[in-house]
């Protein structure tokens, strides 16, 4: 017990007292509180267990800078949240915080006998040790190692929050709410520009909050922001990163800070904030000092101290020694014992000190020791003593304390500044990189931009030890537990760039991202090297500036917002008949139409044999579709298919096959000229708005000559598939205007017309290797003309089926489904689509491909059928393929199956597969190696059933 | 083992509204039935001569019923029963897209911060009678404020759902 609280004093509200609980036990702070000042008040000292050795820890710092006291928050079910820093959790009735990496107890843990052993964790030691066996890393050890050096525990149940996000835009967007920050974000708002002010903190004022003589200039700053309509004050908002063209991302949480029953609405908003000109004010944060025992309970910066004292009301002890190498360490000190912490003796590493600070420290009655270093702690869980020596040297001699802060010098924070790729200039006064120059409208004021009076300091991290160096416990990362020597082995084992010996000792690399560690590593990487800071380099600050939440993150786009899933029109037409889904693309299709109790495939079986006994009705709406309009219309086709566009007569259609340049499949479809200067394309599915792109890509960049203009109409128009031999009956009623007579509307052509009374474009295709037809609808039409169709379809046994009826279907008539039967390394030969390529023509996209050395080698894949020896066994789709299953592994493969059904017309299974050089092994066995077993199957032509194709007549 | 519990509610669940909803001084509602056309033409006076009447010419600008969305492109949304024509044989492109999209509209001093929670343009900014296509989210819309508090939001009729419910939740500042 040494913290206590003050008899006056703070910002807290000493009428309004708050209960909580740390680690189960009852204890109370006061409105206005941190979590880390209302257990200091009550002498908690220990607030958490080290990362990798398990040491003891109490606080260090008062900001989000804080390595050490790390909390896990329970809000209830869903609402736990791990490794929140205490100086920055708010206090509010009813908090349930918890320490973490302890076990069983924070005060008695068994794992700190890592620390006794330290000495056999050097860096890299994981890396090290537990390379053998490989195996075991993933099972064995990792999961060990992730136990013991933990942090808090992810949570395992859903989040039951919401998150809230919007955009936002400003002329002047200031990061930071200190003095520097108020004073900028006034003067823009002067000039009348919206202005966005933003802090972390739970209330503006940033270094001002523990400096009660700002109090009142605070007080009136603030109610003028407040009072002007163009100034948006956010608080409690944390600017996460700086991307492109002054484009913020800020975390606002909105109800953390309230009890659990009186927080509504969404817990944290996200603001993407677009700003004109963006001014950093984010200040600067103290550094430590490294030296044995740094990292005792009760050792804290000097800066936080002040800030407990002058923010909270509370000291943090009875016996304050304080060790500086800056002079607002001395300043720190005398603001402290004004306000009644007793401050024993002020030991400073140099001999030169101004004369103010000695003389201030002399009139409090505080002991000098200047040329001095402490140079051991005592103390397990709690420090009660400090040594200092004469310039770090020798035995030296004991100060009493039961509190000690350090005043290592200031280290501007300039991660947004970085983020926003702004370069940085070693100071040698600062000790520290200050911004230098930036490509963005974007500007650092105040304490970030090196425009503070701290006073002045030496800039070293390492104090002088009697210690050598490598028996040293000095610790420079506290949140990752690397120690001044570790620095020194990754030194002695080669690595020369601070990149590498971050990643080597896992220096900076904690939550933190070293925010108290990066500068004291590089200076001792520097003395160890004997080379100047500026020669090791730093390392890259990267958003978030804290840790986030996921839940900020996705904003509105969590479950069912997640992410749009498309329906056609008639999607809620096949729920209510049972409609079993997939997805493909971001839409939802029907797959199958189960009848009772029916599996899928007794489902398919019977949607199946109707279709190619009397007719079944599907929804094809899904398609891509482009209507392709002007009078370079059918030049621009022939340019991008493979085959022969130009010829096609109005009211025609044509099977059109799409390359890239490197001559692949990339997609397919039928297409069909409605006049001389009007297309219908479709595409598949999921190929709809890729296609559109390359097109409309070809269209700006290659053939800007062109007069021919691109309109996606997927959505204009719902497809209703008719397909089965009494098809025309189906529709024969309900169209209009269409002689539909074989003679008068022959296969792959297209008429318009009404049906059901209104417009339609049918189309008479097959994909089934039926008589089909494709209705063509506006889709605020579809589901009446639907019902109406299978209306008229009761009357001759019609099935609704579904997309793996569809596949089932023309899969026994050998059509190809690019991206099934095509994985982007097929060309039209491979899938025996040669007769789609227009031989004459003078060129189409991917034509010069087609002629490489490779593409017209022999053996390669190609498409081909497999019919299982056994008729019953379906192949896996995906399932390699060998010539001789009795090779010894690893076998050689020669192809894949790449589609495989049960097909209930031909009473037995079928299957594609692409095989090198597939359609020279006509008649051969090949071999299908499964666990189960070797399937062996005959090569086929893939055409399993009407190659006449005397059914598409009906 | 973490166990994630089902999804509260699932997109599959979704429906579009059919009665306005009104909140925090929105509404949002469905437009009436409209017919609309994508419009291209290399040269403007072209399409001009086919449609009997004179286009906006600044991307963004809109004239009775016609927005101009590229130095090509126009798009047009004008009460039902309205048939333009296609100008067979000429350097232009009309197509009829009536079906395609639907109209939500949103109405109410705090429309323009519904609209700016997903929209990442500076809608403060935009005119009254200006449209342009930009993103809700990852959702393509057509923005078309029609006036100072009335923004009509054009999208393709599968995403609306999406799009409904996306605006119902930032009305809420809550997806609940």
């Amino acid at each position: 017990m040494s913290g206590f609280r003050l008899a006056d004093g703070g910002r807290i509200d000493r009428r309004t007292k708050r209960n909580f609980t740390f680690d189960g036990k009852a204890r109370w702070g006061y409105a206005g509180d941190s979590l880390a000042s209302a257990l200091l008040a009550q002498g908690q000292m220990l607030f958490g267990r080290s990362f990798k050795y398990h040491r003891p820890r109490g606080i260090l710092g008062a900001g989000v800078e804080e390595p050490n006291a790390l909390v896990t928050v329970d809000r209830g079910p869903g609402r736990v949240t791990p490794n929140l820093r205490a100086p920055s959790v708010a206090l509010h009735d009813g908090l349930k915080a918890t320490s973490q990496n302890r076990f069983p107890t924070l005060k008695t843990d068994l794992i700190a006998v890592n620390n006794v052993f330290s000495a056999f964790f050097p860096a890299g030691f994981y890396n090290k040790t537990f390379m053998w066996p490989r195996a075991a890393w993933e099972k064995v050890y990792e999961p060990i190692i992730r136990r013991l050096a933990g942090l808090g525990d992810s949570p395992t149940t859903r989040d039951p929050d919401h998150y809230d996000a919007t955009y936002a835009h400003c002329e002047t967007l200031v990061v930071g709410a200190g003095p520097a920050g108020i004073a900028a974000a006034l003067e823009a708002a002067a000039n009348g520009g919206r202005v966005f002010l933003i802090d972390e903190q739970e209330e503006i004022g940033g270094g001002a909050l523990s400096d009660p003589a700002q109090w009142a200039w605070l007080a009136e700053a603030s109610a003028k922001l407040a009072a002007m309509d163009n100034v948006t004050v956010l608080s409690r908002t944390t600017a996460i990163g700086h991307y492109h063209q002054n484009f913020v991302v800020a975390a606002e949480r909105l109800t953390d800070h309230l009890p659990v029953d009186g927080a509504h609405g969404p817990r944290e908003k996200l603001w993407r904030i677009r700003a004109g000109e963006v001014v950093l004010a984010m200040g600067a944060i103290e550094r430590p000092l490294v030296f044995e025992g740094n990292d005792v309970p009760g050792v804290m910066l000097a800066s936080a101290a002040k800030t407990f004292a002058l923010r909270y009301g509370v000291a943090v002890g009875r016996k304050v020694v304080v060790m500086a190498v800056h002079d607002s360490g001395w300043r720190d000190a005398l603001a402290l014992h004004a306000v009644g912490v007793p401050i024993a003796a002020i030991v400073d590493i140099r001999r030169d000190v101004a004369a103010d600070l000695i003389e201030g420290a002399r009139a409090a009655r505080i002991a000098c020791y200047q040329g001095y270093a402490v140079t051991g702690v005592s103390g397990g869980q709690a420090v009660n003593g400090v040594t200092i020596a004469l310039a770090g040297v020798g035995k030296g001699q004991k100060l009493e304390c039961d509190a000690m802060l350090m005043a290592g010098g200031w280290t501007p924070t300039v991660h947004l500044w970085s983020h926003a790729k702004g370069t940085l200039r070693w100071d040698e006064n600062w000790g520290a990189f200050l911004p230098d120059k930036t490509h963005e409208n974007l500007r650092c004021v105040g304490a970030c931009a090196g425009d503070w009076d701290f006073g002045k300091g030496l800039s070293v991290g390492l104090l002088p030890a009697p210690k050598p160096l490598h028996e040293s416990k000095a610790f420079v990362d506290f949140q990752n537990d690397v120690k001044a020597r570790d620095i020194g082995l990754a030194v002695q084992e080669g690595f020369r760039s601070i990149e590498h010996i971050k990643r080597y000792t896992t220096n900076g690399m904690a939550t933190d991202q070293g925010k108290t560690s990066n500068l004291n590593g590089l200076q001792i990487a520097s003395g160890v090297l004997s080379r100047p800071v500026t020669e090791i380099g730093l390392t890259t600050f990267r958003p978030p500036y804290t840790p986030q939440s996921f839940g900020a993150m996705l904003g509105h786009h969590k479950e069912a917002l997640f992410q749009p899933l498309r329906k056609t029109a008639i999607d809620d037409w096949a729920a209510d008949h049972d409609a079993v889904y997939e997805n493909v693309a971001q839409w939802r299709r029907a797959r199958y139409f189960p009848q009772g109790s029916e599996d899928m495939n007794a489902a398919v079986a019977r949607e199946c044999r109707t279709v190619r006994s009397a007719v079944g009705v599907f929804d094809a709406s899904t398609l891509g579709k482009i209507e392709v309009v002007g009078p370079d219309a059918a030049e621009f086709l022939n340019r991008m298919y493979t085959n022969p566009w130009k010829s096609l007569e109005p009211g025609r259609c044509r099977y059109g096959l799409l390359l890239g340049e490197h001559g692949f499949i990339i997609d397919d479809g039928v297409s069909a000229r409605l006049a001389p200067d009007r297309f219908h394309l479709t595409t598949t599915t999921g190929g709809a708005a890729r296609v559109l792109n390359m097109m409309e890509d070809y269209l700006q960049t290659e053939w800007s000559d062109l007069d021919v203009w691109l309109t996606s109409t997927t959505e204009q128009w719902s497809v209703i598939a008719v397909q089965g031999p009494k098809a025309r009956r189906v529709i024969a009623p309900l169209v209009e205007g269409i002689d539909l007579s074989p003679e008068a509307f022959p296969h792959m052509s297209v008429r318009e017309g009404h049906i059901c009374g209104v417009e339609t474009r049918l189309f008479r295709v097959s994909f089934t290797g039926e008589l089909g037809f494709e209705v063509n609808v506006p889709a605020e039409h579809g589901r009446m003309v639907w019902e109406a169709i299978w209306a008229e379809g009761q009357k001759h046994g019609a099935v609704a089926y579904g997309t793996e009826t569809m596949h089932v279907l023309r899969a026994e008539k050998g059509f190809i489904i690019v991206g099934q039967d095509t994985d982007g390394t097929v060309t039209p030969d491979d899938a025996g689509l040669g007769w789609a390529v227009g031989k004459k023509k003078p060129d189409f996209v991917g034509k010069r491909s087609l002629a490489r050395p490779d593409i017209v080698a022999p053996g390669r894949k190609q498409l081909v059928g497999l019919l299982t020896d056994d008729p019953q066994a379906v192949l896996e789709e995906g399932a390699q393929i060998v010539a001789d299953p009795n090779q010894p592994v690893p076998m050689k493969m020669i192809g894949h199956v790449t589609s495989s059904y049960h097909s209930a017309t031909l009473g037995r299974s079928i299957a594609m597969a692409l095989v090198a050089g597939g359609r020279d092994r006509m008649g051969e066995t090949l071999h299908i190696p499964m666990p189960g077993g070797v399937i062996s199957a005959k090569v086929v032509a893939p055409m399993f059933y009407d190659a006449e194709g005397s059914r598409l007549n009906g | 083992m973490v166990e994630i519990a089902e999804i509260a509610v699932s997109a599959a669940e979704l429906k579009l509204g059919t009665e306005p909803v009104e909140a925090a001084g929105v509404r949002v509602s469905l437009a009436d039935g409209k017919v609309r056309y994508s419009m291209r033409a290399r040269d403007p006076a072209v399409l001009e001569g086919v449609l009997g009447r004179s286009l906006p010419r600044k991307i963004g600008d809109t004239d009775a019923g016609i927005a101009c969305l590229g130095p090509d492109e126009w798009y047009v949304v004008l009460p039902d029963n309205f048939d333009l024509p296609r100008g067979e044989g000429l350097p232009v492109s009309v197509v009829d897209v009536s079906s395609r999209a639907l109209g939500l509209v949103l109405e109410g001093p705090g429309a323009l911060a519904v609209l700016s929670s997903g929209c990442p343009l500076d809608l403060a900014k935009m005119s009254v009678d200006r449209a342009t296509r930009t993103v809700f989210e990852t959702v393509e819309i057509v923005v078309w404020r029609e006036a100072e508090d009335r923004w009509h939001v054009e999208v393709w009729r599968s995403f609306a759902t999406w799009l409904w419910h996306a605006f119902v939740a930032a009305m809420h500042g809550s997806a609940k």
